[in-house]
């Protein structure tokens, strides 16, 4: 797989620093875990602030917090094996990475013309919402800018918009400034993994005769 | 351990204690990492916004997955405070949820990182040649450089704060920041 297109690193320090919400921090994970390069920085990330823990200045912990922790030591109980619970009986979800087959991900429903979504069930406290966009070979996009930011990672398929190709792994950034247009690759099945802050906003005559219907 | 003929400043070897813990439940093992680490994480915590009590519970939390998570810690591709830190990260990331969920910390669970997809930290594996290289590159950022990301992303100090410690304008401030970033990608990038 070739990555080309990579989280901008102040997402990618983010990410290690845990600073992101949940589901900016799934579609950076998921692209972490293909990217050797990015994997790289995050871990670079990780040695910096763990040489700052090393460093912190000591707070005394409570008295009793060395017993403390062996007593729950103790009565941890033993972690049950995992149990996948969606992957095998849906073909479109069989080989997507772990991160997200772990996930619990919700019914499809139709966006637009050739485009639908199935939403990522998380624990709803971040901001943003993730989910997976699955758009048809040839389908394109409706014209939108953001009001927030939106995280994106290619699972299957690819896109091409004005900042270029995005094929599987590729991650594509877009905040409030960007005014894009993708245009799905022919070669099958556009899916994504998305996570979203704000609303899109639709632009030019048909966004806003469609954007009541549009369901993100 | 710390042999006397290399003075106090010899280092105890940190990725030998965990492994210790994960061989065989050495206790005196893990007393010592605990006596090192627990309150290095509480100072951590509090100094990037957690309250006491919170970084008092979520360091207690990190110190009993360091025990249970030990066996996986690989002194090859991580430093042991490094992997310290990610299991703090990933126990306080955890506790805020359940803070919100439950309106208030929760206490006693051990926080199943693996329970959440979006913490499945194994799920990124790391190899050897990524350490070397990492290694490589810290070295050689500049002390200004690493100095201006651990307090812009590890400690997440505001740009106005930075700039006030470090007595320079602002404008300086997120330049330096951007310029740190991209040196530590281009660092990482030459490496070989």
């Amino acid at each position: 797989m070739t990555i080309s297109h990579h989280p901008p690193e102040d997402l990618l320090a983010d990410f290690a620093t845990g600073a992101l919400d949940e589901a900016e921090r799934l579609v950076v994970g998921v692209h972490v875990a293909e990217c050797s390069r990015c994997r790289r920085f995050v871990r670079a990330i990780e040695q910096l602030a763990g040489a700052s823990l090393d460093k912190a200045e000591p707070v005394a912990m409570a008295a009793d917090a060395f017993d403390a922790v062996l007593a729950r030591i103790d009565r941890r109980p033993q972690p049950a094996p995992r149990v996948s619970e969606v992957a095998e009986i849906d073909p479109e979800l069989a080989d997507l990475p772990e991160m997200v087959k772990r996930c619990k991900i919700g019914k499809r429903r139709r966006v637009a013309p050739g485009i639908s979504m199935r939403p990522i069930m998380l624990s709803g406290t971040g901001k943003s919402r993730a989910f997976l966009l699955r758009s048809e070979p040839g389908a394109r996009m409706l014209e939108h800018t953001h009001s927030g930011n939106e995280l994106t990672c290619v699972l299957k398929g690819s896109f091409s918009h004005l900042g270029g190709y995005y094929g599987p792994g590729d991650f594509d950034y877009g905040d409030d400034e960007v005014d894009h247009r993708p245009v799905v690759g022919d070669e099958g099945p556009c899916l994504c993994l998305v996570a979203m802050t704000g609303d899109l906003r639709m632009h030019g005559l048909l966004g806003r005769i469609i954007s009541p219907f549009v369901r993100l | 351990m710390a042999s006397a003929s290399r003075g106090p400043k010899a280092t105890v070897d940190w990725a030998e204690l965990i492994g210790r813990v994960a061989a065989r439940g050495d206790r005196e093992a893990f007393r010592a990492l605990f006596e090192h680490f627990a309150p290095r994480i509480k100072g951590f915590l509090i100094k990037t916004g957690c309250n006491a009590d919170e970084a008092e519970e979520i360091s207690q939390s990190t110190m009993v997955a360091v025990w249970t998570k030990a066996g996986q810690f690989d002194p090859s591709t991580a430093g042991a405070a490094a992997w310290i830190f990610t299991i703090a990260r990933n126990q306080r990331i955890d506790a805020a949820r359940k803070a919100i969920r439950e309106g208030r910390l929760s206490k006693e669970i051990v926080l199943d990182e693996e329970a959440d997809p979006t913490l499945a930290a194994d799920q990124i594996v790391s190899r050897v040649e990524d350490a070397t290289r990492v290694a490589a590159a810290i070295e050689r950022l500049s002390a200004e450089q690493s100095t201006v990301i651990r307090l812009s992303f590890i400690e997440e100090r505001p740009h106005s704060e930075i700039a006030a410690v470090l007595g320079l304008p602002l404008g300086t401030v997120k330049s330096r920041i951007r310029l740190a970033m991209n040196r530590l990608r281009d660092l990482l990038d030459d490496a070989t």
